[in-house]
């Protein structure tokens, strides 16, 4: 006769007493948000699966996680074992099938269009609840779209929460957790249990296009874009008044080089068509960049120009490229 | 009596259940990955039973429930029933300045030991966990805390203040606590009874040489120094961690290389040490193997692992006002012999004359490793924390 851990319960409640574990977490779609995410949930010691277009695509996506887990050991932020365990609990697949037994689902597309990425979020929903369990929790990592829009397309929207991410996420302490109009006490209560597991701090709020964080720092961005126009100052004056006046870690246009600009403008496109206010309406500074292929660190040249990920001067004027 | 004595890491439970009457182990074993994926129960019983279980198990709760459910099966337990069970001893890494011995646990114990969460925030919770976990599975069973930090409350103010301003000792608890504390106890106790002497008339220095390591200076039977600090990062060069480290330095680095706190913190805890200098292992057994191939940074990593443990034992000599007994404990305190040579030889000033016959073939076992005539001993003495637990835990049941 074999034996099994539980022949030895005190009970064979164990398992089902205690719902909620969170052990296995599936993330659709791994562009820099979704890595930065699938790094996070294993550094924690959960099992993470990710799903992309095709093998070539994983084999790339776990050689960047590779290289980013060295920059971190590089800087002394982790030990060679520690990434050795870290990578052990992250596999990348193609099929859904892999995410079926998963306990949370995080969608975090990264759509190459200029617009509104809403339906394909909605089939990426879709998908998911075509594989998972009736509760199995899918949360989406988005900024600027409406939680209840991509749940209206499931058979089980209560389990739909937003967790929205800001970049850098390794070190950014807090997450947006966004309730949506269905989703039950039990999904938002997981989602801020899961945010804690991770050691971030959950900021809990009701849905709005924007959130708290996308909503304002567009804002700032723009304005700052309105002074550079204007002519009033220079992009590192305006940054280094932003960042010593008012002690935020970086200033507007180097946090906008940071996020990307061709994804500043997504959200600014995505604020605009919501709101409708001219406090959204992409600065045409932002669409000149990104038209440029000037889209910030990323590529080497946005406001500022970069070398090996460090300023070195500043990209632009008021009127033009440097 | 029967005791269970519990040490529960953020993913782990250690445990061991002891028949008081013999002092002896009656089963051990570990369950560990508590809540992630391949967790597992390893249990080992006194009579050379062993197995390896594994299986789900969602949290220490649940892990608990399993050992408890295997120390009473017919198949492989060591107990007909729980109600054999007297009481439970907890490994309790932080106790503060509210601990100075270990105590029963009641709920404003368990509210005492909350509040030093922010001095231990890695080890006091899941310390935690497994006691409400028995709080809530054997609720007449009483339950006694044995803190790491309570044989060090004995140090005097001017020992374990920090010289910085007097108002964050006030504020934060900023001080020094000291760790390893239930082995530095078990193996100084030990000591008396092996060269059958009172406390008082010995003035001891205790070298717990672990992956982790720490010495303590005590006298008449109390530390009055001990090389930790607020955090078990100070003192001695471990396998990992710095030891004494000048703060500016840490700052230097932080501003050169641009990080932030935890990376800083990861630096000095887990790429430092014996792993840091020779950027080979942190195993003591890899680095002296590459010493031996004559590798330089191996030589120089023991070199310095050896000078700063002879300095600390200096410096405790002059705490006390004279040296009687150094004690070595913990793996590499055991079982290294040239460890222990390159330590003892430079103390044949105070007297000391080390036997390096007997320190040569000595792995593992209780012995003196000096002459007769020899004005200090040396001591090796295998730690035994549990049992320290399994004993203080027995003396409280039965004193209440």
């Amino acid at each position: 006769m074999t034996e099994s851990l539980e022949d030895y319960s005190l009970s064979k409640r164990i398992l089902k007493s205690r719902k909620g574990g969170l052990k296995k977490v599936g993330v659709i779609g791994c562009g820099n948000m979704g890595q930065e995410i699938v790094r996070i949930i294993s550094q924690h010691g959960i099992d993470v699966v990710f799903i992309d277009l095709s093998e070539e695509r994983i084999q790339t996506i776990l050689e960047e996680i590779n290289t980013a887990l060295d920059q971190v050991i590089n800087k002394w932020g982790l030990t060679i074992s520690e990434k050795r365990a870290i990578l052990s609990r992250i596999k990348g697949t193609t099929d859904y099938k892999d995410i079926s037994d998963c306990d949370l689902v995080i969608e975090s597309i990264n759509i190459k269009q200029r617009f509104t990425s809403l339906e394909a979020r909605k089939e990426v929903f879709k998908n998911i609840e075509a594989v998972v369990s009736p509760t199995t929790v899918i949360a989406s990592n988005n900024s600027t779209l409406m939680i209840s829009d991509l749940a209206s397309v499931l058979k089980h929207p209560e389990r739909v929460v937003g967790v929205n991410f800001i970049t850098p996420s390794a070190t950014v302490k807090v997450v947006e957790v966004i309730r949506g109009l269905k989703t039950n006490d039990a999904t938002h209560d997981y989602a801020i249990r899961f945010i804690k597991m991770l050691d971030k701090t959950p900021i809990t709020l009701h849905e709005s296009p924007g959130n708290i964080s996308t909503r304002l720092i567009v804002t700032l961005i723009n304005e700052a874009c309105e002074l550079l126009m204007e002519g009033v100052a220079s992009v590192q004056y305006i940054d280094m008044t932003m960042k010593d006046g008012y002690g935020l870690q970086f200033g507007p246009f180097e946090l906008a080089d940071r996020v990307g600009l061709d994804k500043v403008l997504k959200w600014m496109n995505n604020l605009y068509l919501e709101y409708g206010t001219a406090n959204f309406k992409p600065s045409p500074i932002i669409k000149r960049l990104v038209r440029a292929n000037y889209l910030g660190k990323k590529t080497g040249k946005g406001f500022y120009k970069y070398d090996e990920g460090k300023i070195i001067s500043q990209a632009i004027t008021a009127t033009e490229f440097i | 009596m029967k005791i269970i004595v519990l040490n529960c890491g953020s993913s782990s439970i250690k445990y061991q259940l002891f028949d008081m009457t013999k002092k002896e182990t009656m089963a051990k074993g570990v369950v560990d990955k508590i809540g992630l994926h391949g967790s597992y129960v390893k249990h080992e019983r006194n009579d050379g039973d062993a197995i390896t279980l594994e299986g789900e198990i969602v949290d220490h709760q649940a892990g608990i429930e399993y050992v408890l459910g295997i120390l009473t099966s017919k198949r492989r337990g060591s107990l007909n029933s729980y109600d054999e069970i007297n009481a439970v001893g907890h490994r309790v890494v932080h106790g503060g300045e509210k601990f100075h011995d270990s105590v029963l646990i009641t709920a404003e114990v368990i509210e005492k030991v909350t509040e030093c969460i922010d001095l231990a925030p890695l080890h006091n919770p899941p310390n935690l966990k497994g006691i409400l976990a028995i709080q809530e599975l054997l609720p007449k069973v009483p339950q006694v805390a044995v803190f790491d930090t309570a044989f060090h409350q004995t140090m005097p103010k001017y020992a374990y203040m920090y010289a910085i301003p007097y108002s964050l000792y006030v504020k934060y608890g900023l001080r020094r606590y000291g760790f390893h504390g239930t082995s530095h106890r078990y193996v100084s106790q030990r000591a008396y009874e092996i060269i059958k002497k009172e406390p008082c008339e010995v003035k001891m220095v205790t070298c717990h040489l672990g992956n982790g390591a720490s010495i303590a200076a005590i006298n008449c039977g109390h530390t009055i120094d001990t090389s930790m600090g607020l955090t078990p990062v100070e003192g001695l060069i471990m396998g990992t961690r710095s030891g004494d480290l000048d703060l500016g330095i840490l700052m230097y680095i932080m501003q050169k290389e641009e990080i932030d706190l935890h990376a800083a913190n990861t630096l000095v805890n887990k790429h430092s040490g014996m792993l840091g200098i020779t950027g080979i292992s942190s195993d003591m057994r890899e680095i002296e193997d590459a010493a031996q191939n004559k590798d330089e940074r191996a030589n120089l990593g023991l070199e310095m692992y050896y000078y700063r443990i002879r300095k600390y034992i200096g410096a405790y000599s002059a705490a006390m006002n004279g040296l009687d007994v150094i004690v070595f404990t913990g793996g590499i305190g055991e079982n290294s012999p040239k460890t222990r040579a390159q330590i003892c030889n430079n103390f044949g000033y105070l007297g000391l004359e080390f036997d390096e016959e007997k320190n040569n073939n000595l792995h593992g076992t209780e012995a003196i490793l000096t002459k007769n005539s020899s004005k200090i001993k040396v001591i090796v003495i295998p730690t035994n924390e549990e049992l320290k637990i399994a004993e203080d835990t027995e003396r409280i049941i039965k004193g209440n």
